[in-house]
């Protein structure tokens, strides 16, 4: 019987061919949500991590209005780009009303983004804000309650600033016009002089040294040892010598004395290098003291604030408020950029520690290199920006026509520098004949930045120069005009310069005394016109040195000579004599007692020093006669023994 | 996620099969290449659409990129040097010139020194590791899985009906 075939009804799997073609409908999902995506979300997206960049760097608010992209045509427009001013956040620092470029697809596609033309347009410099915008707060350095290495920093700076120049000079004038210095007080002070402390120390000092030299003086050689020694030479047997043994026994004599000697000469020798020691390290300490009495009586002038008719310093005190707000932005930009700066720069001159730290493993970068040729394309680069801006309704809008070129990564292969310039005027802020330029050249391997900037004319009203408790001044109205200068090479050398002139000058001056706010505008009716010159020069990141000039230095100082001349030189007298008085008399004691004890010490040992050279000389004489009178012994032995045997032989 | 582990699970099944050595093969050999490339690049991109659109096993290429990725970070200074050298050589210059200004190329980035170092390995390795992968699969269901299923624990195992209904399924509605 055959057994019915079982047939297998499971149906064969269909053979699949090498293209996975249920993979089409999953990748076009995919595709539309990703172009859904750069529809609907992208635009807002990428403003808001602008928003963030920008606050993250700048350390205030950054808002944009609006913002678009095109895939297709490859274009940016950025709306309403407004940036918060940091030191003051009801205001905006500046404000861009539009900014368009479009990248090239011919660069997208070589993985480079070339722009031939961006716009930006209608600018605005401190306009108000509708709501005050907000501030990233200081960082800490480390993590500790106290303060920022930074904020310390700057806390010493305004220390340092407040006592230098903040408003010193003309209520220092006032006080001393007024009669009311403190120089007068200068009995009640008790026991402050550094000077005195280091005289008293000093004092001590000599005594103790007075009394080691006193012991020292009684181990050197003294007379009846020096006497004792000549006795013992003279005794020494120089002539008549009947055998060699006798020379010999001499000759040895006078060299143990002789090396007696030596040594008592060396011992003296050893004091003397001593005391000239001691000599020169109390010599330092005189002229130390010295040194410290001149530092306690400039310490004195400063607390009882005796003005200094220098022009110079009337000049840095005057103007450092007015610059003040100038170098603070400075500084604030300076330690913006010192933060993104590359740690090999930040160290060349600071601590190792950086180098500690760990580095980012190469896979995170490697080398990239860039394979140019003429007219290709760097992997960035904007051919031109071109910035314009029509003064309108907002007063801090102005008439402004920019222009940047190249902003590259790559110079070199361009063979252009980026040049920005600008020229305007802001007719709403009284601000006219702007204009700045600025070009990087990154195509050596130093690279030189320099900047060249001017502003014709503008308006300055109410800018407060000194605000001391007896003195006020400030420019009421004025017309300022100013160019400056900078150039940073290798990213470290860094030197500007500042001119500033004010035309038209009315002045606001109030003071607690008449006769000072008489002379006061006596004085400055005489200076319509006040140039301000600041040069600085340093090496970034440290902090920049400033020297400060201006015209009115001089003519305060030249208004108040007459008055103040004698009366200044009056309170420096009475400094210099309260110091002297405390101190004269000990001074000249000290001094004395030093005077005395060089010149015995001198003395003492420059008298055993001469006669132990004697002695020596006397023994070197005693010796040379020995051998001379030993040598005569001996050749007329020699004759007469040669005589005898002449007679003995008969020829 | 779940595709990325649907994926792991089919390539453990498909090694444990008679079938798809080359799929499984091809996979691992892609992802040598995904693992010694940065993501974002032009050959990765192109690798990961391969692996997409044919019929090459995702599941073994993302596993070998996965342990060529620690792979290539361990022998970066090497590749960092083999880059430097290559890009630096001045016979192959005109041509680097040449394809630094080319469309689409510069986007594989190979004008970064570890760039190409780690893609050079990677490049040079893959077609021999593909044969190697190939007779390892065969050794190992030759071996390995053969053994396993002459286990008592397999044969038991195997000789259920929830098995039986697994395998059903699987011939009918699996897929690799």
């Amino acid at each position: 019987m055959n057994k019915p075939e079982t047939r297998d009804v499971t149906p064969k799997p269909k053979r699949k061919g090498p293209v996975r073609t249920e993979a089409v409908i999953p990748f076009l999902v995919v595709c539309c949500l990703i172009a859904a995506y750069t529809i609907f979300f992208f635009d807002g997206h990428l403003r808001r991590a602008l928003e963030w960049v920008g606050y993250q760097a700048i350390g205030a608010e950054v808002d944009i209005a609006n913002l678009e992209t095109s895939f297709r045509k490859g274009t940016i427009r950025i709306q309403g780009i407004q940036v918060t001013n940091a030191q003051k956040p009801t205001e905006n620092a500046f404000v861009i009303g539009d900014i368009r470029f479009g990248v090239l697809w011919d660069g997208l596609l070589r993985a480079k983004i070339v722009v031939e033309e961006m716009a930006i347009e209608q600018i605005e410099i401190s306009s108000p804000r509708k709501t005050p915008g907000k501030v990233k707060p200081p960082e800490k350095e480390e993590n500790t309650d106290g303060p920022s290495k930074l904020e310390q920093e700057a806390t010493r700076l305004k220390g340092e600033f407040d006592d230098k120049y903040q408003d010193n000079v003309l209520g220092d004038i006032s006080a001393l016009l007024s009669g009311t210095s403190g120089q007068d007080q200068l009995k009640n002070i008790e026991g402050t002089l550094k000077s005195k402390e280091m005289l008293s120390s000093f004092e001590k000092e000599i005594k103790g040294k007075q009394d080691e030299w006193n012991q020292r003086l009684k181990t050197l050689p003294n007379n009846e040892e020096v006497q004792q020694l000549s006795k013992r030479l003279s005794a020494v047997k120089t002539k008549d010598f009947k055998t060699p043994q006798e020379v010999e026994a001499s000759l040895k004599q006078i060299d143990s004395i002789l090396k007696e000697a030596d040594q008592k000469v060396k011992t003296v020798q050893a004091a003397g290098n001593d005391l000239e020691k001691d000599l020169k390290n109390l010599d330092g300490q005189m002229k130390s003291i010295d040194a410290q009495i001149k530092k306690d009586i400039a310490d004195l002038e400063a607390r009882f604030k005796i003005p200094k008719l220098n022009a110079s310093e009337i000049s840095k005190s005057i103007f450092m408020r007015y610059l003040g707000p100038y170098i603070a932005k400075f500084n604030q930009y300076k330690n913006m950029a010192v933060k993104y700066m590359p740690p090999g720069l930040k160290n060349k001159n600071g601590s190792d520690a950086a180098k500690d730290q760990i580095q980012p493993h190469p896979r995170a970068d490697g080398v990239t290199y860039e394979f140019g040729k003429p007219r290709g394309y760097p992997m960035f680069w904007i051919k031109d920006i071109k910035v314009s801006s029509k003064a309108g309704a907002s007063d801090f809008t102005g008439d402004l026509k920019g222009q940047i070129t190249h902003v590259t990564s790559n110079q070199a292969l361009i063979g252009q520098p980026t040049t920005a310039t600008f020229a305007g005027s802001f007719p709403g802020l009284k601000v006219s004949d702007v204009f700045a330029k600025a070009v990087m050249d990154n195509r050596k391997p130093e690279s030189v930045i320099t900047l060249e900037s001017k502003v014709g004319s503008y308006a300055v009203a109410g800018r407060e120069l000194v605000n001391s408790p007896d003195v006020t001044l400030g420019f009421a109205q004025a017309t300022g005009s100013v160019g400056m200068k900078a150039e940073l090479k290798a990213l470290k050398e860094f030197t500007f310069s500042m001119d500033n002139k004010f035309n038209q000058v009315a002045y606001d001056i109030t003071a607690k005394s008449n006769e000072l706010k008489q002379v006061l505008v006596e004085i400055f009716n005489g200076i319509p016109a006040v140039t301000l010159d600041v040069n600085g020069r340093g090496q970034l990141p440290a902090n920049l040195a400033l020297n400060v000039n201006s015209n009115l230095g001089p003519e305060i100082g030249k208004g108040f000579e007459k008055q103040l001349q004698k009366k200044i030189a009056e309170a420096k007298a009475k400094v210099e004599a309260y110091v002297q008085e405390q101190i004269g008399a000990q001074r000249a004691q000290i001094e004395a007692q030093y005077k005395q004890i060089k010149s015995q010490v001198e003395a003492e040992v420059k008298k055993v020093q001469a006669q132990l050279d004697t002695e020596k000389a006397k023994g070197d004489a005693q010796v040379k006669t020995a051998e001379k009178n030993a040598k005569a012994g001996a050749s007329k032995k020699i004759e007469d023994e040669a005589k005898k045997l002449l007679k003995g032989i008969k020829f | 996620m779940t595709l990325l582990l649907k994926q792991l699970f089919a390539f453990f099944k498909l090694l444990n099969s008679d079938t798809g050595s080359n799929q499984l093969a091809a996979g691992l050999a892609a992802g040598v290449i995904l693992g010694f490339s940065p993501i974002l690049s032009l050959q990765a991109l192109f690798i990961l659409f391969c692996c997409f659109f044919f019929r090459i096993q995702l599941g073994a290429a993302f596993l070998a990129a996965f342990f060529f990725k620690f792979i290539a970070f361990l022998v970066d200074p090497l590749s960092d040097q083999l880059g430097r050298m290559v890009l630096e050589n001045e016979g192959l210059r005109p041509l680097f010139t040449n394809l630094y200004h080319m469309p689409i190329v510069p986007m594989s980035r190979f004008n970064n020194s570890i760039v190409m170092g780690s893609g050079l390995v990677g490049f040079i390795l893959v077609i021999p590791l593909f044969f190697v992968f190939k007779s390892l699969i065969a050794k190992y269901r030759a071996t390995v899985v053969t053994r396993y299923k002459q286990t008592k624990i397999w044969k038991a195992w195997s000789g259920t009906t929830l098995y039986k209904w697994y395998t059903t399924y699987d011939r009918l509605y699996g897929s690799n």
